[in-house]
């Protein structure tokens, strides 16, 4: 399992898009810094297909003012979390 | 685990420097070992030993400091990356003719082995970009 990080917010180019066709079925991913945008009601349909495997960083949500405004199935997780995350999985990628 | 952190990214110029800083903070939190912070590309800023930020704003250059100073964590900046941005240690000013020096322990200027050879030897190299 690879571990994918995005920082970038899902209208500054297309990271977004890349990271989601470049991932293998058992793969996570994690929205970090501004990816944490992504993790909008109104985005939800782009990761319908990652039920159970897509989480989304505390610290930069609070920090935006977004906390509580996710839709179900991102899974909050803080810098801890983070860790847990990159211990799990074999390989860590980061997109920005 | 062995863990290494890669920082690209300038400080204050984009919030990878502070997400590495607080990630290394809890990789250590967790009972692993943290290797080295390796600043590459504009990371290297992250060096700077002149950085006098307001106070009342995160203090990135003393948080890298301590965090070698209190967990043992070496911290290794590309030679190549630092130079060209006027980031030069007493030696390599010495060496280039110049009257000040921008760089001291514990940031130490390397080759980018020194990145290979983390990724070859630590089980996590995780990457802070812009």
């Amino acid at each position: 399992m690879i571990l994918h990080v995005v920082n970038q917010a899902p209208d500054a180019g297309r990271t977004l898009e890349q990271v989601l066709s470049a991932m293998a079925d058992d793969d996570c991913l994690l929205l970090i810094e501004d990816g944490v945008v992504g993790a909008m009601p109104t985005l939800a349909a782009l990761f319908t297909a990652l039920e159970g495997r897509r989480y989304v960083l505390r610290e930069d949500l609070e920090s935006r003012g977004l906390l509580g405004r996710q839709p179900e199935g991102f899974a909050i997780v803080d810098i801890d979390g983070f860790v847990n995350l990159t211990e799990e999985a074999a390989k860590t990628v980061s997109w920005y | 685990m062995r863990y290494a952190i890669l920082v690209l990214a300038a400080p204050y110029s984009h919030q990878a420097s502070h997400s590495a800083l607080r990630f290394a903070h809890a990789v250590l939190a967790r009972g692993h070992q943290l290797d080295s912070v390796f600043f590459y590309h504009d990371g290297v800023c992250n060096a700077a030993r002149l950085a006098a930020p307001p106070q009342d704003e995160p203090q990135l250059l003393d948080g890298w400091m301590n965090l070698s100073a209190e967990h043992d964590v070496a911290l290794q900046v590309c030679i190549a990356a630092a130079l060209r941005r006027g980031l030069m240690d007493e030696r390599e000013a010495a060496r280039h003719g110049k009257s000040g020096h921008s760089v001291e322990p514990p940031f130490e200027l390397v080759g980018l082995g020194q990145l290979v050879d983390l990724g070859l030897g630590c089980d996590r190299l995780i990457t802070f970009g812009t």
